[in-house]
């Protein structure tokens, strides 16, 4: 059973792996990533295999710390003259001068921050259902970043894939039927 | 817009200064620069009038190119008397006025129903299908008369630039050739020059792949030897071959020449294999050491038409004992094994190996797996993106997409979906 649980994230990360690109990646993309890493490792650990949960005290804290981790990556960045992570985030869509990007990316940055405040405000002041309600809320920016994915860069994925796909059988069909007349 | 009645009122001015009133009869047939008619008093000329859309100094270029060829008309390699009516260059021979304004010329007609286009060579069943059965006397003969016209031309300072199969015409019994579109020659001498903007890149040498022709006799030169080599191997052009790293070799010709990719030489190329019925092995070392200049050394080596002429003189003459049959009635040359009974050799190992149809279903699965890997290769373009780019947003430009293969593509997506849940379980 764990082993099945395993290997529904290790196989496609090993996917990823042994396709990934070869062309060398940002700093800020590395950092990014390295982030997310904690995040999933922290995620896969206590969401898949501990079942006793996480440590009670973090409960309350879990979007404020995703949200000002973005927030510091988004401030550091700029400031070691990396990319922009928002350019990593959205950048695949539009193309902006580098000024344009980073003002973007404070944007990003002071939306992180508020949206950590928020959270903990919520959660400390308000009742558990509001709070709730707020996280709610917040997964629709996560639909937005998702839909915008799926739109420019999924459907097209699988279009482009089916469509190739859809050419090598027909290929291979005439190949196979050209075979089967020469006797 | 195609005419359709006989037009009246035409002049056709000969050089000197004799003309004579001429009404057109529309032949249907008509190219990117202008339309084909018949001229009632010369039943042996064609007219070429150029489209009403050409602007008036492409004309006057026009008009002064056609008046330096009437006043040029090239020498072509004598044929004896015997054969007066054919025609081996479409050159103009009088312009075409109308009110006295020049409107296109006149040339000779090549007899459509005596010739056959040079592409139907290259195919062995279409040729015989337009009754003409090849071998390798006459393919060696077409080769000749092409090389010797081009090397005419070349040694008058004009080129064709845009030689291709197309573009020639092989009388089916004489085995003369013809070569059509002369007003789109590339002329270079003192006292007029003309650009030949035409190319077709299955035929253009690799130094102009991409670029303009800047040295249009070596474009002839490549474009002669890609041609030869079509002739003689069974219409295999000499750039198309099996790619040992699928990865790196360009599915197109274009990119195959450019990258000089001629798997066909004396010494194998290290990254493409020769196409499996391909006879080049067996033909004469005179002319293979001729195609390796013109395809894998650079330019300066090319062969000229006129070396062309020279080493193909000895095989095109008749009972000159160099090219004799082989035991089953093949003409060949005398130096090598029979090309033809090659060919068949190979064909038939390749229809028997096709016809151990078991071994390959049983391989079947391994090759849906290539199939799909190939396909995982491709590069990936997004249609979607590519659409919102031709709307042209003022103010907001799209990213151009990066050339990620569909593997990279998949990679970074599993990172994103990863992303994705996992900010999803700390926000949630
Ligand atoms: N001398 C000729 N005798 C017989 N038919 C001819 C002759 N010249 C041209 N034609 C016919 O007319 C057609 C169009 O002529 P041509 O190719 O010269 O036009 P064009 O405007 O130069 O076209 P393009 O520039 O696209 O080649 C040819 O395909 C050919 O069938
Ligand atoms: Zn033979």
């Amino acid at each position: 059973m764990s082993l099945m649980l395993t290997s529904v994230w290790v196989v496609p990360l090993l996917i990823a792996w042994a396709w990934r690109s070869r062309q060398a990646a940002t700093a800020s993309a590395w950092l990014l990533r390295i982030a997310f890493a904690g995040f999933g490792a922290w995620a896969i650990w206590f969401g898949l295999y501990v079942h006793e949960g996480e440590p009670a005290g973090i409960f309350f804290w879990k979007p404020t710390l995703l949200y000002w981790t973005l927030a510091t990556i988004a401030i550091i960045a700029p400031m070691l003259s990396w990319t922009a992570p928002a350019k990593i985030i959205v950048g695949a869509y539009f193309a902006l001068s580098s000024r344009e990007w980073r003002w973007i990316n404070r944007g990003f940055a002071i939306a992180c921050m508020l949206l950590g405040a928020v959270n903990l405000l919520v959660a400390s002041m308000t009742s558990y259902r509001n709070w709730v309600d707020f996280k709610f809320s917040c997964l629709t920016i996560l639909l937005f970043i998702g839909l915008f994915r799926l739109n420019f860069v999924w459907l097209p994925l699988i279009v482009d894939l089916s469509f190739h796909l859809y050419r090598r059988t027909v290929v291979a069909y005439r190949y196979v039927s050209q075979l089967l007349r020469t006797p | 817009m195609p005419f359709e009645q006989p037009l009246k009122k035409f002049v056709l001015a000969w050089p000197g200064s004799l003309t004579e009133q001429i009404t057109l009869t529309p032949t249907g047939k008509s190219g990117g620069a202008g339309e084909i008619f018949g001229i009632d008093t010369q039943p042996n000329l064609l007219a070429k009038l150029y489209h009403a859309t050409t602007t008036p100094p492409q004309l006057n270029h026009y008009q002064r190119k056609i008046q330096w060829m009437l006043n040029h008309k090239p020498t072509l390699p004598k044929i004896s008397a015997e054969y007066q009516g054919i025609v081996q260059l479409a050159w103009p021979e009088a312009m075409i006025m109308h009110q006295s304004d020049f409107v296109g010329f006149a040339m000779r007609k090549i007899a459509f129903d005596q010739t056959l286009e040079l592409d139907y060579l290259l195919n062995r069943r279409q040729a015989s299908q337009e009754d003409f059965d090849i071998d390798y006397g006459k393919l060696v003969a077409v080769c000749f008369n092409l090389a010797a016209i081009i090397s005419c031309l070349h040694s008058m300072r004009i080129a064709i630039v845009d030689l291709k199969p197309m573009n020639v015409k092989v009388y089916k019994s004489e085995l003369f050739v013809s070569i059509l579109d002369c007003d789109g020659f590339h002329i270079a001498t003192d006292e007029f020059r003309s650009d030949a903007p035409q190319v077709t890149p299955d035929y253009l040498a690799p130094e102009f792949q991409g670029g303009s022709v800047t040295h249009p006799e070596a474009q002839d030169r490549f474009a002669l030897a890609t041609i030869i080599f079509r002739l003689l191997n069974y219409g295999i052009h000499p750039f198309s071959g099996v790619g040992v790293n699928s990865r790196d070799y360009p599915p197109e010709l274009a990119g195959r020449i450019r990258n000089r990719l001629y798997p066909y030489g004396n010494s194998a190329h290290k990254n493409v294999l020769k196409v499996p019925a391909s006879v080049h092995e067996v033909l004469p070392n005179a002319l293979r050491e001729l195609f390796d200049r013109a395809f894998s050394a650079s330019a300066i080596n090319r062969p000229s038409a006129q070396e062309w002429v020279a080493s193909l003189s000895v095989y095109a003459v008749k009972h000159s004992g160099q090219m004799l049959p082989c035991n089953r009635g093949h003409l060949k040359f005398s130096s090598s094994e029979c090309p033809t009974c090659l060919r068949e050799q190979l064909i038939q190992g390749a229809a028997a190996r096709r016809r151990s149809f078991l071994t390959r279903m049983q391989t079947a699965p391994t090759r849906t797996l290539k199939y799909v890997k190939k396909t995982l290769r491709q590069t990936h373009t997004s249609p979607f993106q590519a659409a919102l780019a031709q709307t042209q947003f003022a103010a907001v430009h799209l990213a151009p997409r990066a050339s990620l293969s569909t593997r990279n593509a998949i990679a970074a997506e599993i990172l994103w979906i990863f992303g994705l849940l996992i900010s999803y379980w700390w926000i949630k």
